[in-house]
């Protein structure tokens, strides 16, 4: 969920609609001191945490596991521990302290993260964790200010896309030395996730806490109402238009759309359907614009036309619709595995499959979020057990097992993860063709101007092709990029 | 200050006794080496040592940042590493970019129509609610409830009005009008947020109208009655005229609060980036500064709508003269 966030900033309205959280996201974007002078929020925010703390539990399997992690913690036991206790979680020798952690999320996070933060407290008894768990724009309002007065949070929590930005700015502890003092293995994480923390001197900044990747979800109930095989790993991108025809239907005044996505961020779809088109976004070297090109363009106007063309999907409506899969009003969902928990609230019968491939193959996005020490930390070692921990076989069993996102470490991941529920394994196996979603200094000028461009001309609106527009707004990308 | 004494009635003895009294502290020397001040330039003192937390806190509090953000608006900042001193590099490039050049024509379209709306809009329902009824308190009461609510509940249940399948939707449809998608909608986004606000800000204005027109006697409308006014001359020329002075002061603060328009658009629009369609001044500051990590360009576009501000407050009150009415 916290990663989901990240990204879902658009998508975040589609939630005021949705039955057990009226309008908490909502709220929590506003304005610190609006939301604090307003009685109504805190009614709202109280009628939402209630709601949500009932989540977790509504994941099935949840519980046993969960218990069981939470109860094997204090004993220094798992399949990764190594003859070096310092390798793994459990070998903080020095005085106690209390550290702050800061995260973004809304109130389930707050649970989970909690939860996350109570077996690190039975790992590390001599490790206070002061957790603080803030809505997106909030966390960087509050970071950034925190930063700028030298008196940041020990560690926060780091969204892939940002992570230059405060990396550059000298913002970081260099956790390299750390991690060879200690023995830390990095193997043992998700690749990916391990590279969108390592800067561009080849040092670690950070360590992925979770990922998320994109897949297909469908809804079981209406392909079988309609006699139609389920989505699998080979169909492609004609494959899609052809079913989500065949299920979009009008029936007394009601429409049943064949497919649903966000559009307000690239990550929910369409920089996987860029990939998929053999396009990218921007080069290697993070100086070079992509997105203009002839293939980027048209893994974008792939989007446009499930909009205009095909009809198979609702034009979006910011602040409008929902999200249709979940509400049952469409057969499929292109989107991320954080919407998992939400889905299962839902009481949808839903599967998993990956992305349909493009012209260029397979594709799809991960992000991972990491937790980073702050460099003006007083408390280096604590803060590392807690970063080292939460990477760790006890900790990461618990974030499988809470679904909002994915664990990071590949064991969990593979064990506990893939097969706790059915498309767990799907949304595991994407990592092996996944693209990091960009992430370089200025990503939010550039992608703020981009996605502008492409909602207001190309999703929300059919005013330009996603060529034209992609033209138009080159000219202001390419400067963004290279800060 | 010094005229705080003139207020009192001369005779009054207290006064009288408590003027001439040198204030603990101050030395005689001191009176005698300034004569010509007199006992006030002890008062003044006083005045001064009780306004102090006040001052100091403006002073330090409001000023000191406004004049630092002056400074930072001529460097390249993003809060985190040094600041790089670039002249006047952040204006030119704000006067030539697009973004900032949309923030500011949508700002100016969202005061130009919410102000006279907000403000005509009031006085009308000022004027209805300004009736001897039965349960007119409870009207009234009703009509205030937008400015008890917060204006976020208040975002929010527009939103879900404004949604496809909402109630403008809703009635539209019964009029035999295709649904219109209102705030997702280029060109309807901004006049959506607008009506929401106006609605929003209404209350406000009205408790002021109302007030002012509870304050006008009783025997001018007596007055221009018996000369045979009827019901738009007694407004014309006895309701308009002395209530100026309510709308003067309306005017201003809607004017200066339309121009910081930005939760409204914060909420309403697409959360976290709105758009185009409706960004706003205060909107692209805030980007600007805590997203996009240019305090600089920020700071720089917090100086001109200062000067905005400022000129059109000053542009407002010279014409107080030729138009506003004092009883």
């Amino acid at each position: 969920m916290a990663a989901s966030l990240a990204r879902r900033r658009g998508p975040q309205l589609d939630r005021l609609t949705k039955k057990e959280d009226p309008g908490m996201l909502r709220i929590s974007r506003m304005p610190r001191a609006l939301a604090l002078a307003s009685i109504a929020t805190i009614f709202l925010a109280g009628c939402s945490s209630t709601a949500s703390t009932a989540t977790p539990a509504q994941t099935p399997a949840a519980t046993p596991t969960q218990t069981s992690a939470v109860a094997s913690g204090s004993a220094p036991a798992g399949p990764s521990q190594t003859a070096n206790p310092a390798a793994t979680c459990g070998g903080y020798s020095g005085p106690e302290t209390t550290i702050s952690y800061a995260t973004f999320g809304d109130s389930t996070e707050l649970t989970n993260q909690q939860k996350i933060v109570d077996a690190f407290q039975s790992l590390e008894p001599k490790i206070k964790v002061k957790l603080s768990v803030s809505d997106w724009d909030t966390y960087w309002d509050k970071l950034q200010t925190a930063l700028a007065g030298g008196n940041a949070p020990d560690v926060f929590v780091m969204d892939g896309p940002l992570f230059p930005d405060y990396q550059t700015r000298d913002q970081l502890l260099d956790l390299t030395p750390l991690i060879a003092r200690d023995g830390f293995d990095t193997g043992q994480l998700a690749d990916l996730g391990v590279k969108d923390f390592t800067a561009s001197d080849g040092h670690l900044y950070g360590l992925p806490r979770d990922l998320s990747t994109i897949a297909l979800y469908y809804n079981k109930t209406m392909f079988d109402a309609a006699g139609i095989p389920y989505p699998d790993g080979t169909w492609n991108w004609d494959k899609l238009v052809e079913v989500a025809k065949k299920l979009t239907t009008t029936s007394g005044g009601t429409t049943q759309w064949g497919f649903y996505t966000e559009t307000t961020d690239m990550e929910n779809y369409w920089s996987s359907l860029v990939w998929q088109a053999g396009g990218d976004i921007v080069g290697p070297d993070k100086k070079t614009l992509l997105v203009d090109s002839d293939k980027a363009a048209a893994g974008i106007q792939f989007l446009q036309d499930l909009i205009y063309k095909d009809k198979v999907m609702a034009q979006p409506t910011p602040g409008g619709s929902g999200d249709l899969f979940e509400n049952g009003q469409a057969a499929m969902e292109a989107n991320g595995s954080w919407l998992v928990p939400t889905h299962v609230a839902a009481g949808i019968k839903f599967g998993v499959a990956p992305l349909p491939s493009g012209p260029a193959g397979r594709a799809t996005s991960v992000n991972p979020s990491g937790v980073v020490v702050y460099k003006g930390t007083k408390y280096t070692d604590a803060a590392w057990e807690f970063v080292k921990c939460y990477t760790g076989p006890q900790m990461q069993t618990i974030v499988a097992n809470l679904k909002a996102s994915m664990p990071v470490n590949k064991q969990i991941l593979t064990n506990v993860y893939a097969t706790s529920f059915d498309g767990g394994a799907t949304f595991a196996d994407a990592l092996t063709y996944a693209h990091l979603k960009p992430s370089f200094r200025g990503y939010n000028e550039f992608n703020t101007a981009l996605q502008n461009e492409l909602d207001s001309k190309v999703f929300n609106d059919k005013g330009l092709t996603a060529k034209a527009a992609l033209d138009e707004v080159a000219p202001k990308l390419g400067p963004l990029l290279g800060q | 200050m010094a005229s705080s004494s003139d207020l009192t009635s001369p005779g009054s003895p207290a006064r009288q006794e408590a003027t001439p009294r040198p204030p603990p502290g101050r030395t005689p020397a001191a009176g005698s080496v300034r004569p010509r001040r007199g006992p006030r330039a002890g008062e003044e003192r006083w005045a001064l040592l009780f306004l102090a937390p006040t001052l100091i806190g403006l002073a330090v509090l409001s000023a000191g940042p406004i004049l630092a953000t002056l400074g930072i608006s001529l460097t390249s900042w993003d809060m985190l590493t040094a600041p790089k001193f670039v002249a006047l590099e952040n204006y030119t490039n704000l006067l030539s970019d697009d973004r900032f050049l949309k923030a500011l024509r949508n700002t100016f379209f969202y005061t130009a129509v919410s102000v006279p709306l907000g403000l005509g809009l009031a006085l009308a329902l000022a004027m209805i609610v300004n009736q001897r009824i039965r349960g007119i308190a409870w009207i009234r009461t009703m009509y205030f409830l937008p400015l008890v609510t917060s204006s976020t509940a208040i975002a929010i249940v527009w939103l879900w009005m404004y949604s496809p399948t909402g109630l403008f939707n809703t009635a539209l449809s019964i009029v035999g009008i295709s649904p219109l998608r209102w705030v997702a909608d280029p060109t309807l986004a901004m006049p959506s947020i607008i009506a929401m606000s106006t609605w929003q800000g209404l209350p406000a204005n009205v408790i002021i109208f109302l007030a002012g027109l509870q304050g006008i006697p009783t025997e001018y409308y007596d007055a221009v009655s018996v000369d045979g006014a009827g019901r738009w001359a007694r407004f014309r020329f006895v309701t308009l005229p002395l209530l100026t002075p309510s709308i003067f002061f309306t005017g201003i603060l809607a004017l200066i609060g339309a121009f910081q328009v930005f939760d409204q658009v914060y909420v309403m629009a697409n959360p976290g980036k709105p758009g185009d369609p409706t960004i706003t001044l205060v909107y692209f500051i805030y980007e600007s500064g805590f997203r996009n990590f240019h305090m600089g360009v920020a700071s720089a576009a917090a100086w001109i709508l200062f000067l905005i501000v400022a000129v059109f407050t000053l542009i407002y009150f010279r014409t107080q003269n030729r138009w506003v009415h004092y009883q």
